[in-house]
């Protein structure tokens, strides 16, 4: 699914994002990533979407060798992939539903099944009353749930949140958590980045991986 | 096909919210281009009518020949008929000549009223083929009885000139406009992805190709020159009718090409150029904005 070896990635004034890592990530599971602000969490995540290049070692997502990616290849990596971001990155001035619908329509899906797809994800997330409500009328929560939403509705092989749980109270970051993990099974991966540890402690079937001053570890050995 | 249509629509409702996120901008170069594309239009017609006016004289092929009254001009009618190139020989009497100018004169005849005699000479009305209108011209000449040749070349070759400098001018105008047009919209392209980087840098996490990503913009290019074209088509249409009728009320004997023919002409000019120059302004907005990337 995603393998790592002595990956590394250097940025422009010197600094590591990530150093030497070694790891694989299985397909099918829920995985958490910990560690502090700054320890390489985002590098991480953005080496997989293919938003930063590596600099050495191997990078291998969904068999995609992300060293000598193609721009061809790189979109193709990307419709396998559902991403939530922190800051979500919804289209303003375009409606719920248009928000959700706009990462299936380049994707091969009839028109019927993207519109039954696109509810589908809304209602689990929710918002299935709020689908014609224009995104910048919603609050943090619900534009929260419509990124949710827009990253599962295509069914990807991967869906990584990158500190969903970041602004929000620990009531709302448990029913956030729980609605991401409702959404694995075993075609589905799931990668969850949060430095809010207390909160994960305790989930089951979970992996967990420390990043530490740009390493990638498991919490327990038996993926290493 | 039905995903086709759908993201066809997409594409629409996209260009209406690219639209609307720059608006005053967006009005503002619609009307710069609706009113370049007009000028263009007017050059055109310029040229269309001037051509069509030369194609008209140069059909008619026709010389006038006055000859001294007090010899039989079916003498001379008889010799020019034998010379080479002239297709037919016709007598014109003074009576006639003055009726022609009457139908020339329109409404103005009343002119002629003026007149306690006939103006007018009889002549010769001889039609030829064009190509041997010098040699006709000095066999005439020749003729005894012949007293003056008149043939259209003058008019023509004024003509000829007046349409080589619309020409001219129509060229410099067409490729400025041209420049212009591309330049407004690729302007607003490259302004218009300016201000959705982020939803374009959006569009990309997800994986959605280059051409979904763009073809809003390219439409947004197209539909705004092509709006433009047809505004400018609507300018185009009241102003020839205007000079149509100017024209035609004062000075009814200029031929000007059929008015529908002249609207079709420029209406299809107006939405090619528009379709045209909107699509290569789009390119090079999206293209000039990928390069500084």
């Amino acid at each position: 699914m995603i393998i790592a070896q002595d990956l590394s990635l250097q940025y422009k004034d010197g600094t590591f994002g990530l150093k030497n890592v070694n790891i694989t990530l299985p397909k099918g599971k829920l995985i958490f990533i910990t560690g502090p602000s700054g320890s390489g969490k985002t590098s991480f995540v953005k080496l997989i979407l293919g938003m930063e290049k590596l600099t050495s070692g191997n990078l291998s997502v969904l068999n995609y060798d992300m060293k000598n990616i193609t721009e061809r290849e790189l979109v193709l990596l990307r419709q396998d992939i559902g991403p939530i971001f922190q800051d979500f990155k919804l289209l303003d001035g375009r409606s719920v539903c248009d928000n959700v619908l706009v990462g299936m329509r380049f994707l091969k899906i009839e028109k019927e099944d993207m519109y039954e797809k696109a509810l589908k994800a809304l209602e689990k997330v929710g918002l299935s009353h709020k689908v014609h409500s224009m995104v910048e009328n919603l609050s943090y929560g619900e534009r929260q749930r419509i990124a949710i939403a827009r990253a599962v509705a295509r069914d990807p092989k991967i869906i990584i949140a990158d500190e969903p749980t970041g602004n929000l109270d620990k009531n709302n970051s448990l029913i956030v958590l729980d609605l991401l993990r409702s959404f694995q099974n075993e075609d589905t991966t799931i990668i969850i980045t949060t430095h809010a540890t207390h909160l994960i402690k305790d989930v089951k079937d979970s992996l967990h991986i420390d990043v530490e001053e740009g390493n990638l570890q498991y919490k327990e050995a038996k993926y290493e | 096909m039905n995903r086709k249509v759908s993201n066809f629509y997409y594409y629409l409702k996209e260009v209406s919210t690219l639209f609307k996120k720059d608006l005053s901008t967006n009005i503002l170069s619609l009307f710069s281009l609706s009113f370049i594309f007009f000028i263009l239009s007017l050059v055109i017609s310029v040229g269309i009518s001037s051509q069509h006016i030369i194609d008209e004289i140069r059909s008619q092929a026709q010389i006038s020949i006055y000859y001294n009254n007090e010899i039989d001009p079916t003498s001379i009618e008889a010799k020019i008929s034998e010379i080479d190139g002239v297709n037919l020989v016709n007598l014109i009497s003074s009576s006639q000549a003055r009726e022609r100018m009457k139908d020339v004169l329109g409404t103005d005849t009343r002119i002629l009223d003026l007149f306690d005699y006939n103006p007018f000479s009889p002549y010769i009305e001889v039609f030829i083929s064009l190509e041997n209108l010098d040699v006709i011209v000095d066999q005439v000449g020749s003729i005894f009885g012949v007293e003056l040749v008149r043939d259209n070349q003058e008019v023509l070759k004024q003509l000829e000139n007046i349409l080589n400098i619309v020409t001219v001018f129509g060229v410099f105008i067409f490729i400025a406009v041209s420049i212009a047009t591309v330049v407004v919209t690729a302007h607003i392209i490259r302004q218009g992805i300016y201000l959705n980087k982020d939803g374009i840098g959006t569009l990309r996490l997800l994986g959605a190709p280059t051409y979904f990503i763009y073809a809003p913009f390219i439409l947004t290019g197209i539909i705004l020159s092509v709006l433009a074209g047809i505004i400018s088509f609507i300018m185009s249409y009241f102003a020839t009718d205007f000079i149509y009728s100017r024209l035609l009320g004062s000075l009814p004997f200029v031929v000007l090409p059929k008015f529908s023919g002249l609207i079709i002409l420029l209406l299809l000019f107006n939405l090619l150029m528009g379709i045209s120059l909107g699509f290569i302004g789009s390119l090079i907005g999206i293209k000039s904005t990928r390069t500084q990337k």
